[in-house]
């Protein structure tokens, strides 16, 4: 501090942070796949185990602490003791936002105080609805949001981008230019890209919700943190109390007002309070005050907490909500029985548990090495929306693959070994005898018979004489399925040949999760 | 035949420059002219790795098909997610020894690769044939998945139920193609061997092949030509192929066949299933279109 001349300004140490745990994120986020192993090397769910927001609201909705969760407890610790800090170092939406600033140049300042109460609404209103029964918390968390976005579209974009000027290159291009472009790719392919190219349901969806996410800065900066987000609203209800915070300005101190006008969060008042809940500690009014009066430091109890504005009437309005939003449930088809082409991943836990659990993170499908697992949209449910299920004709489920239950940060999709997960029915095939060319056209075919995984054939076939499309009596082997034999996984469906609506059809019939128990309410 | 022309048009399609599909060209005289008399060579033992140089033997050593310099594609089966001891894929130790043999040969590059069913990582690391070749440790030899990129369409002119189809370009632009498949059962053609093994290098929606499956396997094998075919049949998998996994289903037979003759390689390995030749629709087939040798008197077999 001696020579001014040399210190390296605070800021950058923050954007340091930043990065690094953002650079952290990606790592985690590529890792999130299959690498030569049945067990994942990388505890690729971490950053969903330490959000508090997610944390309790599946503790409320299972009535039970999940253990895997714990780690939320040392976020929400930290908090209470320094504030928003992980808004504005750790959470990678933050540094995205902040990061994309320069698409926003003339964003406004305080677009008007009252919106921060809309975070705490939200807040508690995923509290309680999670408790009666309406687990939506998953729609509006940001690592869920920004997992999603970038599993579903973004990195699939990368990788079409790259992959369409990788080929360009290599089919057009000279020796000597393939010979510098092919290498690199190769890299690419290795370390960023998805091995193989991959499809998602909802991902224009997905992008469109994290491209606003990002957009609302237009509004004024860090629009999503200063009111829309819950876990920022819990954080911040926690924060209020934080000894440690950075003060010093006051209303005699000048009349520069630099620090309000550096401030992202909109933290700082008239007279020049910093308020503990809005603060994510970015620490640039510490940097840029030109009389250098604010200083992070303790301020015990001598720190009065502040008010969050939310008002009586608005948040037992908000509770009831909560409350009676879950009650229309009942009311719904699904209600009496449940959507058959609504596949759940293997060790999914009975559904209603299951939706209570499941976060929305998106781990689980950007995981699928089948790229077997997709967001669903209403088939589970307006609160079933972005949880994972089966498409069997877009992918199918590995057999000897258990990679979705070890990065389910909940336990929404059980840890299975791989015996157990050879059990695991997911649901059941049948076949389609007007479309399946043995039965249809007296043609052979019996691919699906031959993909089978299970070493007991569910599939099997008999030879039957069909008359073909010439008239002429033919022997062909005809497949059908054993019940008893078939898990589910779907691959019969997915390598099915025909060019349409494939002639074997996965469905959540039997699946073992709910053991017996057929349709939500078969009465 | 024209191989050198045919290579030249695979790569100019594949380089954009050319938009005429690559044709094939061998006249049936040809074929009869090139005909080698049927020899088959059958080893058995207990190590795999020995085994290879073994049967190679008694057609001259891999010298005969390797020359100093050779661009080299291997193709074993590595088509499902299952162990070596489930006898689905084609023994790592085998691929192994056969690569390595390749390289003392002096071959200039040694490749391997199989277009996989199950996904392909998986395969790759659960068959033991990408830490086998890895082991090697040796810079011309190389493991790779398949590149979507390379899968050339390729004219059929002699095909009776095929025309065209995409063909995985080093396949066919290498000096020797060794086809190494696993002997196995197969629901469908009953047995699944050398000439079916050669789906693992084709593109496109490989299951509509099965609609006609013997001719067309039989037809695909006037294109793709391996100079030499050596079936796995160190253990077999006589139920639930091509995949298995129940251990129960597999029988330990220790042998290993070669040769030049695709059709003869995949005669001969039936009898180990106990069924004849001609059981095999693909066989038959290619035998009728002159591609081989079926008939067990004309396939002289050298033992060990
Ligand atoms: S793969 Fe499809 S068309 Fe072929 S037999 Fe099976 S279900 Fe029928
Ligand atoms: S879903 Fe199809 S492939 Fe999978 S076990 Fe059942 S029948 Fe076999």
């Amino acid at each position: 501090m001696s020579s001014p001349g040399k210190r390296i300004p605070v800021y950058v140490w923050r954007r340091f942070g930043q990065s690094l745990f953002f650079a952290f994120f990606l790592f985690l986020f590529i890792k999130t796949d299959y690498s030569g192993s049945d067990e994942l090397t990388y505890a690729v769910n971490i950053l969903f185990r330490i959000d508090p927001l997610l944390a309790f609201c599946a503790w409320l909705a299972g009535k039970a602490v999940i253990a895997l969760m714990l780690p939320a407890l040392i976020t929400l610790g930290l908090t209470f003791v320094f504030g928003r800090f992980f808004c504005g170092w750790v959470c990678p939406m933050g540094t995205l936002i902040d990061g994309s600033r320069f698409l926003f140049p003339h964003g406004r300042q305080n677009f008007s105080p009252a919106w921060r109460r809309l975070k705490y609404y939200l807040l508690f209103f995923l509290l309680v609805a999670s408790f009666a029964g309406l687990p939506l918390a998953g729609y509006v968390d940001p690592f869920s949001l920004l997992v999603r976005g970038l599993t579903f579209a973004v990195h699939p974009a990368l990788d079409h981008a790259l992959t369409s000027f990788f080929t360009f290159t290599y089919q057009q291009g000279p020796d000597w230019l393939n010979a510098l472009t092919e290498p690199v790719y190769e890299i690419l392919k290795k370390h960023i890209l998805p091995f193989r190219p991959k499809v998602y349901a909802l991902s224009i969806f997905s992008s469109l919700l994290l491209s606003a996410v990002i957009g609302l800065s237009l509004l004024e900066r860090r629009f999503f943190c200063r009111n829309v987000c819950p876990l920022g609203g819990l954080l911040a209800l926690v924060a209020r109390f934080s000894p440690f915070r950075l003060q010093g300005g006051s209303t005699e101190c000048g009349k520069c007002r630099q620090c309000r006008k550096v401030c992202r969060m909109g933290a700082i008042d008239e007279e020049r309070n910093i308020a503990g809940a809005d603060c994510t500690l970015c620490l640039d009014c510490l940097e840029f005050c030109p009389a250098g009066r604010i200083h992070f430091t303790w301020t015990g109890r001598r720190n009065a907490v502040q008010p969050t504005g939310i008002t009586r009437r608005a948040f037992v309005a908000t509770v009831a909500t909560g409350f009676l939003a879950p009650l229309v449930l009942p009311s719904r088809t699904l209600a009496r029985r449940a959507d058959s082409a609504l596949i759940r991943p293997p060790g999914a836990l009975a559904e209603k548990e299951f939706l209570g659990r499941c976060v929305r993170c998106g781990e689980c499908m950007k995981v699928c090495i089948g790229n077997a697992l997709h967001a669903a949209w209403l088939e589970g449910g307006f609160e079933g929306v972005f949880t994972p299920r089966l498409a069997g004709r877009i992918g199918y489920c590995e057999y000897n693959c258990t990679l979705c239950g070890q990065v389910c940060p909940t336990g929404a999709i059980s840890k299975l070994s791989v015996s157990e997960k050879h059990a695991t029915i997911i649901g059941r095939a049948f076949f389609d005898k007007n479309r399946c060319l043995p039965y249809a056209k007296g043609i052979p075919c019996i691919v699906c018979e031959e993909h089978c995984p299970t070493p007991d054939k569910a599939i099997k076939f008999r030879e039957s004489p069909v008359m073909n499309s010439r008239g002429e009596v033919v022997v062909v082997r005809q497949p059908y399925v054993i019940d008893e034999l078939c898990i589910g996984c779907g691959i019969c469906e997915n390598k099915c040949p025909l060019s349409g609506e494939s002639a074997v059809i996965v469905t959540s019939e039997g699946e073992s999760r709910h053991a017996g128990y057929a349709g939500a309410d078969g009465y | 035949m024209d191989r050198r022309q045919f290579i030249k048009d695979i790569f100019l399609w594949s380089a954009g420059a050319s938009l005429a599909v690559p044709h094939f060209r061998i006249l049936p005289s040809a074929l009869a002219a090139e005909k080698p008399p049927a020899l088959l060579s059958l080893a058995r033992g207990e190590d795999y790795a020995a085994l290879v140089a073994q049967v190679l033997a008694p057609l001259g050593g891999i010298e005969n098909f390797v020359r100093p310099g050779d661009k080299v594609v291997i193709k074993p089966n590595i088509g499902w997610d299952r162990s070596p001891e489930q006898a689905a894929n084609t023994h790592p130790l085998v691929v192994k020894a056969l690569a390595a043999q390749a390289l003392q040969a002096g071959a200039e590059k040694v490749l391997v690769f199989d277009r996989t069913c199950n996904e392909e990582r998986r395969c790759y690391v659960n068959s033991g044939i990408e830490k086998a070749i890895r082991e090697l440790d040796d810079k011309r030899v190389r493991i790779e998945h398949v590149d979507r990129r390379k899968f050339v369409p390729i004219k059929i002119s002699r095909g009776k139920s095929l025309s065209e189809w995409e063909i995985y370009k080093d396949a066919l632009d290498c000096d020797c193609y060794i086809n190494v498949p696993v002997a196995k059962h197969h629901g469908l053609s009953r047995l699944t061997l050398g000439l079916k093994n050669s789906m693992g290098v084709l593109g496109g929606n490989r299951g509509s092949l099965h609609q006609n499956l013997g001719q067309n396997l039989a037809d695909l094998a006037t294109v793709i030509r391996p100079k030499l075919t050596v079936i796995d049949a160190t253990r077999i998998l006589l139920r639930s192929g091509p995949q298995g996994g129940d251990l129960k289903d597999v029988k330990k037979t220790d042998t290993l066949l070669a040769s030049a003759d695709p059709v003869a390689a995949d005669a001969y390995a039936t009898t180990l299933f106990d069924l004849k030749p001609d059981a095999i629709e693909s066989t038959l087939a290619a035998y009728k279109m002159g591609l081989g040798e079926m008939d067990l008197d004309k396939i002289q077999v050298l033992t060990a």
